[in-house]
C-alpha cells in the first residue's frame, strides 16, 4: 500500500513537474495593447500672424482637460494670412483633407456655398433642436442669423451677440495731434476729421482691397444705416439688383473713404492695415470685438473703440458659426457638435462675466458702453452678397475705384453683372 | 558483476527520475525552440511586411500629392469653372500631365466635367470610350480621396492586369461636377516593394481590397492558395489598417499582412508550414540525437557511482557479516571523503569496545569462576583450620603456654570474622573485632612496635559495612609506616558517620607517605577496575590497594571513595554509604 502511495506520488511530482516545464514554453501572450478611446477631432486654428499668438488656445485646453479620455482636440495650428487661409480652405476641401471642425467658414461666402452645395458640412439642425442644453444658450438673434437661407442649420450657433459686433478702432493719440478730442458722432464730422488727420499728415483710415474688402466694406456698409434705403438694402440676402441710389452712395462712400488711405493700400489684404494701424500709420481701422485681445501692449492705452458715426453696429453672428465637416466617421462628429456645445456654453459665460466686469482695457470698456448704448445693428454685407460680387468684383473693382478708373456707376454695374454670373455658375 | 541491493534500488529510483528529467528538458526544449523559430520567423515576416508596407504608405502619398498637384493646377481649375478653355491652355493642360510629380506613370487620361478627355499625345480616347471602360465605377462615392484599384486596362486598350490610381478633381470654387483623373501605373510602380533577394523562402504578394491579386512572387514558385487570399481579405474586412495579420499561424504557415489604409491595398507575407516544419525537424533531430547522448551518458555515469557509492557500504555489510565470526581484527578501511568514513571509524571503535567488553567479562567469568571454587574450599576448610587451630590451643593450655594460646584466640576470631560465613557485609562491631585480632597477632609478632586506639561513634550492631576495610590499611601502617621504626608507633582508628556517609579514618604516626605517592594514590583510587592493575606494573607493590579498591568499587560502585595524606604520618580515609545491618 505504501509503496503504491509512493509510486502515485512520483507520478504525481513528474506531471506536476511537466506542467510546470510547459507553461513556461507556452507561446507569449502580446502585451495588452494600451486601447485607446480617446476620439481624436482634427481641428485647424489660426495663430495671429501679427502678433503669433495662438486663437483659441485656452478653449481648445479646457475642452482636451474636461473630455479627457472621451474626445481631444487634435490641432493643427496655422499661421496665414487671410487670403492664405481663404485659398487653404478651398484646397483642403478639394483634396479631401478638411478638420473635423471648421471656423468662421461664413467669412468665405463662396466656399461656404460650396460646402454646403457639395453636402460637406453637416446640416445640425436636429441635433441642436433635440438638445434641451443648446436650446439654453443659444441666443435667439444668433440662431436667427445663423441659419442658412434653405432653412437648415449649418453653422453651429455658438457666438453671442455681444462679441460679434463690429466698429471703429481709433488711435487717440493721432487724434489728439490733429485736436480732435472724441470719436465723431456723424458722418459729417466723421469726415471733418478725416480732413484735419489728413492736413495734420496723418493717415486717417487703415484700408486694404483684398479678400472681400472687409475694412472699407465695413465703413461703407455701416454708413448705408443712414437712410431708410440703405438700412432696407443691408436686410437683403442676395438681393436681385444692385443698381439703387444707396448702392450708388456706397460706391461714392468707397471712393470718397480710399482718398483718406495709404497709397499702398491697393492689392493688400486685411493684415496689411492692421499693421499700419498698430504701427501709428493710420489714426482708424475698422474691425470686430475679437481684435481687442489682438491689440500690441504699447497700444492698450491709445486705441479706443467707438460704434460707427450715426450709432451703428454690424453685426452678424453666423459669421463665427463654426461647421462640422461631413465626411468624418459619426463618433467624430458626435465629438466636434460637442465640442461646439463647449464653445457656446463658454461664450455664454464669457459674455456674463465681460458685461459684469466691464472690460479691463479702454477698449473693451468702449466696446461694452457701445454695445449697450442702443446702436442700430446693421447685418454683415459678407453674409448677404453673392460671393462673386465678394471676392471677384468687390477685390478687382476697388482699386479702381479709387483711382477713378471705373466710375461708380461701372463700379454697380460690375456688381449687377456678378449676379447673373454667380446664378450662372 | 554483482550488484548490491542498494546499487539496484538507486538504479531503480535514480534512472527513471533521470529519463523523466530529460523527457521533460528535451520537450521543455524543444517546445521554447520550436516557439522561439517560429517566433523569429514571425519576427522576420513581421518587420518584411511592414517595412514593405511603409513604403506602400510612402508611394501612396506620392500618388496624392501628385493628384492633389492636379487637382489646384490652374488649368485644371479653369477646365471645371469655365465653359472652354483656349487653345493654349488646352494643349498646356494636356502637356501638363506628361510633367506631374510621379514616376513610374504609363499612361492618363483626365476628363473634365465637360466631357473633354485628356490624354498623352499619341492617346486617342474619346469620352464614350471612356465611359465604356467603365473605370469611373471604381471612384465610388469618395468626394476626392485618391483610389488606387487593380483592373483590366480598358480604357488604353493593353487590357493587362494593371494599378490605377484616380482621383475626383473638385472645382475649388464652386460646386460643379467634378473631374476625373486616372493615372496607369506600369509595373516598375508597385514591383519596387517586392525585393526578391530578400524574399529567402518566403512569398509575398500585392493585393487590392476587393482581393485582385497585382503581384505574387514565391521563393518556391507556387502558386497563391485561394484560402491564403480569403483569410487576408476576410481580416481586412475586420480591421481598417497597419499590419492586420500577424504571423497567423492557421493557414498551413505564418501569414502576415499590411493594410493601406486610403488606397486599401494589401500587401501579404506568407512563410509555408513547410520552410517552418523543416526547420523544427533540424532541430528536433539535433535535440534527440543530443539526448540520446545524454542518456547513454547518464546510464553509465549512474552505473558507475552507484558502484563507486555502494562499494563502502558493501564492504560495511560484508565486515558486520564477517563479524559474526568473532573475528575483531577484521577492521574497516574506508576513505570515501563522505559520512560513510565516519561509519567505518565508529564501526571500528564499536569492534574494539566490543572486543574488551569481551576480555573483561571473561575475565570476570574466570574470576567468578574461581570466586565461586574459592568459596567452595572455603567452606571446607574452615572446618579443618577451626578444629585444627582447637588443638593447638588445647595442646597450648596443656602446656601452659599462653602467649601460644592468645596468638591462636586472636587468630581463631580474625579468621572466623574474615571468613563470616561467605557473607561480604559485616556489622562495623564485626570489622572493628577483626581488626583488632589482627592488631593484637601483629603486636604479638612485633613486640612493642606499635599501640593503637579505636574510637567508635556510630551504632556499632547496627550499622552494616563491607568487611575487611580496615585490616588492609592497618596492615599498609604496619607494613610501610613502621618500617624504620622498633618502638612507639600508634595507629589511630576512628569510625563516624556524616550526611549518610561511613568515614573510616585510619592514621598512623610512622614514616608519612611521599606526597607525590599520595596523589597518585589518590588518582588511582578513581580509576576503573580493568586499569587499576595496569597503573602497578610491577606487581610487587599495590596488592592491598588494588584489593582494596576493587572491592569497594565493585560493592558499592563510584558511591566509595579512598583518600590518602601525609601530615607527620599517614592518614587514609574511606568512605562508603551508611546503611543497616540487615536482621
Amino acid at each position: 500500500m505504501r509503496r503504491r502511495i509512493q509510486r502515485l506520488a512520483c507520478v504525481a511530482l513528474s506531471f506536476s513537474m511537466l506542467t510546470v516545464t510547459l507553461s513556461g514554453c507556452r507561446a507569449q501572450e502580446a502585451p495588452a495593447e494600451k486601447v485607446t478611446t480617446e476620439i481624436q477631432i482634427p481641428i485647424s486654428l489660426s495663430v495671429d500672424p501679427t502678433t503669433g499668438k495662438k486663437g483659441d488656445e485656452d478653449l481648445v485646453t479646457a475642452f482636451n482637460e474636461e473630455y479627457s479620455g472621451k474626445y481631444h482636440l487634435d490641432v493643427t495650428w496655422v499661421l496665414e494670412t487671410e487670403d492664405e487661409r481663404r485659398r487653404s480652405l478651398k484646397v483642403k476641401n478639394a483634396t479631401d483633407q478638411l478638420p473635423a471642425v471648421l471656423t468662421d467658414v461664413r467669412t468665405v461666402p463662396s466656399f461656404y456655398r460650396l460646402l454646403i452645395d457639395d453636402h460637406r458640412i453637416e446640416d445640425l439642425s436636429e441635433e441642436i433642436a433635440n438638445d434641451p442644453e443648446w436650446q439654453q444658450i443659444i441666443e435667439p438673434v444668433v440662431m436667427d442669423n445663423t441659419k442658412d437661407s434653405d432653412g437648415n442649420l449649418y453653422l453651429a450657433p455658438i457666438s453671442s451677440g455681444a462679441f460679434t459686433c463690429s466698429g471703429m478702432f481709433y488711435n487717440t493719440e493721432l487724434f489728439a495731434k490733429a485736436g480732435i478730442e472724441s470719436f465723431p458722432a456723424t458722418w459729417d464730422e466723421f469726415f471733418k476729421d478725416c480732413d484735419l488727420l489728413k492736413a495734420s499728415g496723418i493717415t486717417p483710415l487703415a484700408l486694404h482691397t483684398e479678400g472681400t474688402g472687409w475694412a472699407p466694406m465695413l465703413i461703407a456698409t455701416a454708413k448705408m444705416g443712414e437712410t431708410e434705403e440703405g438700412r432696407a438694402l443691408m436686410n437683403q440676402i442676395f438681393p436681385s439688383t444692385y443698381e439703387s441710389e444707396s448702392f450708388e452712395d456706397l460706391a461714392q462712400t468707397l471712393k470718397k473713404l480710399f482718398s483718406y488711405a495709404s497709397d499702398d493700400c491697393f492689392n493688400t489684404d486685411f493684415d496689411s492695415a492692421y499693421e499700419k494701424f498698430f504701427s501709428g500709420q493710420a489714426a482708424m481701422i475698422p474691425n470686430g470685438y475679437w481684435m481687442i485681445e489682438s491689440i500690441p501692449s504699447d497700444f492698450k492705452n491709445k486705441t479706443r473703440f467707438s460704434a460707427f458715426p450715426g450709432n451703428v453696429l454690424i453685426a452678424s453672428p453666423e459669421t463665427f458659426g463654426w461647421a462640422i465637416t461631413a465626411c468624418y466617421s459619426d463618433e467624430i462628429k458626435k465629438g466636434a457638435l460637442e465640442f461646439l456645445k463647449f464653445r457656446a456654453k463658454r461664450s455664454q459665460d464669457d459674455k456674463r462675466k465681460f458685461l459684469t466686469l466691464g472690460g479691463s482695457t479702454l477698449a473693451e470698456q468702449d466696446y461694452i458702453k457701445a454695445y449697450l448704448n442702443s446702436p442700430y445693428i446693421m447685418k454683415n454685407y459678407q453674409t448677404l452678397w453673392n460671393s462673386n460680387l465678394q471676392e471677384k468684383i468687390i477685390p478687382a473693382d476697388l482699386p479702381d475705384l479709387a483711382r477713378g478708373k471705373i466710375s461708380t456707376h461701372d463700379f454697380v454695374l460690375d456688381c449687377n453683372k456678378s449676379i447673373a454670373e454667380f446664378k450662372e455658375k | 558483476m554483482r550488484i548490491s541491493g542498494i546499487q539496484k534500488r538507486f538504479l531503480k529510483y535514480t534512472l527513471p527520475l533521470f529519463l523523466i528529467a530529460i523527457l521533460l528538458s528535451f520537450t521543455a526544449i524543444f517546445v521554447f525552440m520550436r516557439n522561439t523559430t517560429i517566433k523569429t520567423l514571425t519576427q522576420k515576416n513581421h518587420f518584411q511586411c511592414e517595412k514593405m508596407g511603409i513604403s506602400l504608405d510612402e508611394l501612396y502619398s506620392q500618388t496624392d500629392s501628385a493628384t492633389a498637384d492636379i487637382i489646384i493646377n490652374e488649368n485644371v481649375q479653369k477646365s471645371l469653372w469655365n465653359r472652354t478653355l483656349t487653345g493654349v491652355e488646352s494643349a498646356a493642360l494636356t502637356k501638363y500631365f506628361g510633367y506631374i510629380r510621379l514616376s513610374s506613370v504609363a499612361d492618363y487620361a483626365y476628363v473634365d466635367n465637360k466631357q473633354n478627355v485628356y490624354t498623352r499625345s499619341y492617346s486617342v480616347i474619346n469620352y464614350s470610350q471612356f465611359q465604356e471602360s467603365k473605370l469611373s465605377s471604381y471612384l465610388k462615392d469618395e468626394y476626392s480621396t485618391t483610389r488606387w484599384f487593380v483592373a483590366n486596362d480598358t480604357l488604353f486598350g493593353t487590357n493587362e492586369k494593371s494599378l490605377f490610381v484616380a482621383r475626383y478633381i473638385r472645382c475649388m470654387d464652386a460646386s460643379h461636377v467634378p473631374g476625373e483623373v486616372f493615372l496607369k501605373m506600369d509595373n516598375s510602380f508597385l514591383g519596387s516593394l517586392i525585393r526578391t533577394d530578400e524574399l529567402k523562402e518566403s512569398a509575398v504578394g500585392i493585393m487590392d481590397e476587393h482581393g485582385e491579386v497585382f503581384d505574387y512572387i514565391s521563393a518556391s514558385s507556387s502558386e497563391l492558395d485561394d484560402s491564403i487570399k480569403e483569410k487576408v481579405l476576410e481580416t481586412a474586412e475586420a480591421q481598417n489598417a497597419g499590419i492586420i495579420l500577424d504571423g497567423d499561424w492557421s493557414y498551413k504557415g505564418i501569414l502576415t499582412a499590411y493594410r493601406q489604409p486610403q488606397s486599401g491595398m494589401i500587401i501579404f507575407s506568407f512563410i509555408p508550414a513547410g520552410v517552418i516544419n523543416r526547420e523544427v525537424n533540424s532541430l528536433a533531430l539535433f535535440l534527440l540525437i543530443l539526448y540520446v547522448l545524454i542518456m547513454i551518458t547518464v546510464v553509465v555515469f549512474s552505473f558507475y557511482f552507484s558502484i563507486k557509492y555502494t562499494e563502502p557500504i558493501t564492504e560495511i555489510s560484508d565486515r558486520m557479516s564477517g563479524f559474526g565470526d568473532g573475528d575483531f581484527d577484521n577492521t574497516l578501511n574506508i576513505h570515501t571523503g563522505t559520512e560513510l568514513d565516519r561509519i567505518g571509524d565508529s564501526y571500528n571503535l564499536m569492534l574494539n569496545n566490543i572486543k574488551d567488553l569481551l576480555t573483561e567479562v571473561k575475565e570476570q567469568q574466570t574470576a567468578l569462576t574461581r570466586s565461586e571454587i574459592n568459596t567452595l574450599l572455603n567452606q571446607i576448610n574452615p572446618h579443618f583450620l577451626y578444629n585444627t587451630l582447637d588443638t593447638i590451643y588445647m595442646q597450648a593450655r596443656i602446656n601452659s603456654d599462653d602467649l601460644t594460646m592468645e596468638m591462636i584466640q586472636a587468630l581463631s576470631k580474625y579468621l572466623r570474622l574474615s571468613l563470616s560465613k561467605g557473607s561480604d557485609v559485616v556489622s562495623v562491631g564485626d570489622e572493628l573485632e577483626n581488626v583488632r585480632s589482627y592488631l593484637k597477632i601483629m603486636q604479638i609478632r612485633n613486640q612493642d612496635l606499635f599501640t593503637y586506639t579505636i574510637q567508635c561513634d556510630v551504632d556499632q550492631e547496627k550499622t552494616a559495612t563491607l568487611k575487611l576495610i580496615l585490616q588492609p590499611l592497618v596492615e599498609n601502617c604496619i607494613k610501610h609506616g613502621f618500617s624504620e621504626i622498633y618502638e612507639g608507633g600508634i595507629i589511630t582508628i576512628h569510625v563516624s558517620e556524616r550526611n549518610g556517609r561511613l568515614i573510616y579514618t585510619v592514621t598512623n604516626n610512622g614514616l608519612g607517605i611521599l606526597k607525590e605517592k599520595a596523589e597518585f594514590l589518590n588518582r588511582a583510587s578513581n580509576a576503573s577496575i580493568q586499569e587499576l592493575p595496569s597503573l602497578f606494573p610491577d606487581k610487587k607493590h599495590g596488592y592491598c590497594f588494588i584489593n582494596l579498591v576493587t572491592r569497594l568499587r565493585l560493592k558499592y560502585l563510584d558511591e566509595a571513595s579512598i583518600t590518602y595524606s601525609t601530615e607527620g604520618g599517614t592518614t587514609v580515609t574511606v568512605e562508603i554509604p551508611a546503611t543497616e545491618v540487615n536482621t
